[in-house]
């Protein structure tokens, strides 16, 4: 089984200079997101896997595949604490 | 002026009375809108239909099943209903509402009002508008005890044009975001007034304030500003500071004092647009106001070139 992961329907996203604001509808909340979580959410207009996500942080980013896999767990952790995302399971 | 929103009500009393707050605040949306007043005994039950935002005296709550929006005011018994994809705001008073209706204007009327020009692509946000002597659009936001009304009135003594010390709407003007003013007097509390040693005033007694128009401050009133300079404001101690804000907290402050952007899904997006837009468009600062302002009224402006 493959989890790849989608933003939740009621997130919008806003950004300014590479820097961001997403909005949960549902639960009326607002945060403020990191350029690095800004490029993750953004990537997520598609669902993707972990490994998809780390490799687009690489690519933009000097950072060696390790860190930058710690990073976006990290990140999509705290995502899911507040609901901004949600997974999918699926083949392949 | 007609304000550009049709009224319409049986009651002649509550329809002047509507009709002339409306134009007083001189608002002109881009599209027709309407309010249709009726005075019932009793207003619909909103029991089990979850309250989706609150505001102190008011209630929005959202019907799952039509997604029609309803607002309800804690004063008296009062109900706005917003259908789907309708411009108009169907207004249900109860005759304790009506008897209130000028409290309404403060409080009820004025969500009412804040939810229709959202229809009409106008999105509110909590704070003041001036231009100063140099052309420039600003926007001071922040709360009801941020010192917004009084700065908005110190400026207007040293010659800025203000228009509003507290209700105002991000509108798009082409690739820019303007920002429209409801026209009310600049409201001040006894505190701001001994500061700016200003005396008369109209009594506003039902927020415990004096009210004056931007005129008989030194200013002037104008309708529509294009903020080049955004400052959310706080009151500070002895001296006045501002900090320059980064883009993240720049929209985080904006979404904060536009806060219905997060109660329509279908207008989110373009409520976000606007805020992003304004954000793109201006320099943002955190301002700590302080006593110093009253004795050197034009720091503001040296703080900020």
């Amino acid at each position: 089984m493959t989890v790849r992961y989608q933003p939740h329907p009621e997130l919008r996203l806003s950004s300014l200079e590479g820097e961001g604001v997403v909005l949960h509808l549902g639960s009326r909340r607002y945060f403020t997101v990191s350029k690095t979580g800004l490029v993750i959410l953004e990537a997520l207009s598609t669902p993707r896997t972990l490994d998809e996500l780390v490799t687009v942080i690489v690519e933009r980013y000097e950072v060696g595949r390790d860190h930058a896999t710690a990073s976006v767990l990290g990140f999509l952790e705290r995502c899911r604490e507040v609901d901004l995302i949600t997974e999918l399971e699926g083949e392949g | 002026m007609p304000s550009g929103i049709q009224v319409r009500c049986p009651d002649p009393t509550i329809r002047r009375h509507v009709r002339s707050w409306l134009q007083e605040g001189r608002i002109s949306p881009p599209v027709p809108l309407s309010i249709d007043i009726q005075l019932q005994e009793s207003t619909p039950p909103q029991d089990g239909v979850p309250v989706i935002f609150e505001q102190p005296g008011v209630s929005v709550r959202r019907h799952p099943l039509d997604g029609k929006l309803s607002i309800t005011w804690e004063t008296a018994p009062a109900v706005a209903e917003f259908r789907s994809g309708d411009s108009c705001a169907h207004v249900i008073l109860s005759p304790e509402a009506a008897k209130r209706i000028e409290d309404s204007t403060r409080t009820f009327m004025l969500t009412v009002l804040i939810f229709l020009l959202r229809r009409a692509g106008w999105h509110h946000v909590h704070g003041a508008t001036a231009v100063d002597r140099k052309g420039r659009g600003w926007l001071f936001a922040g709360d009801s005890h941020s010192g917004k009304s009084t700065t908005a009135a110190l400026v207007c003594s040293r010659g800025w044009a203000v228009g509003t010390d507290d209700i105002a709407f991000l509108a798009p003007a082409g690739e820019r975001v303007e920002v429209r003013a409801f026209r009310s007097r600049i409201a001040l509390r006894s505190g701001g007034r001994e500061l700016l040693a200003r005396a008369g005033g109209v009594p506003l007694p039902a927020r415990g304030k004096m009210g004056f128009w931007p005129d008989e401050l030194g200013g002037s009133w104008v309708p529509t500003v294009q903020p080049e300079i955004v400052i959310f404001t706080a009151v500070g101690g002895e001296h006045t500071r501002a900090e320059p804000l980064g883009p993240g907290d720049t929209l985080a402050q904006l979404v904060r004092w536009s806060a219905w952007v997060v109660v329509e899904p279908g207008l989110a997006n373009e409520h976000l647009g606007l805020i992003s837009r304004l954000g793109r468009q201006s320099r943002a600062y955190r301002v700590s106001l302080g006593r110093d302002l009253f004795r050197h009224p034009d720091l503001l402006s040296e703080l900020i070139p």
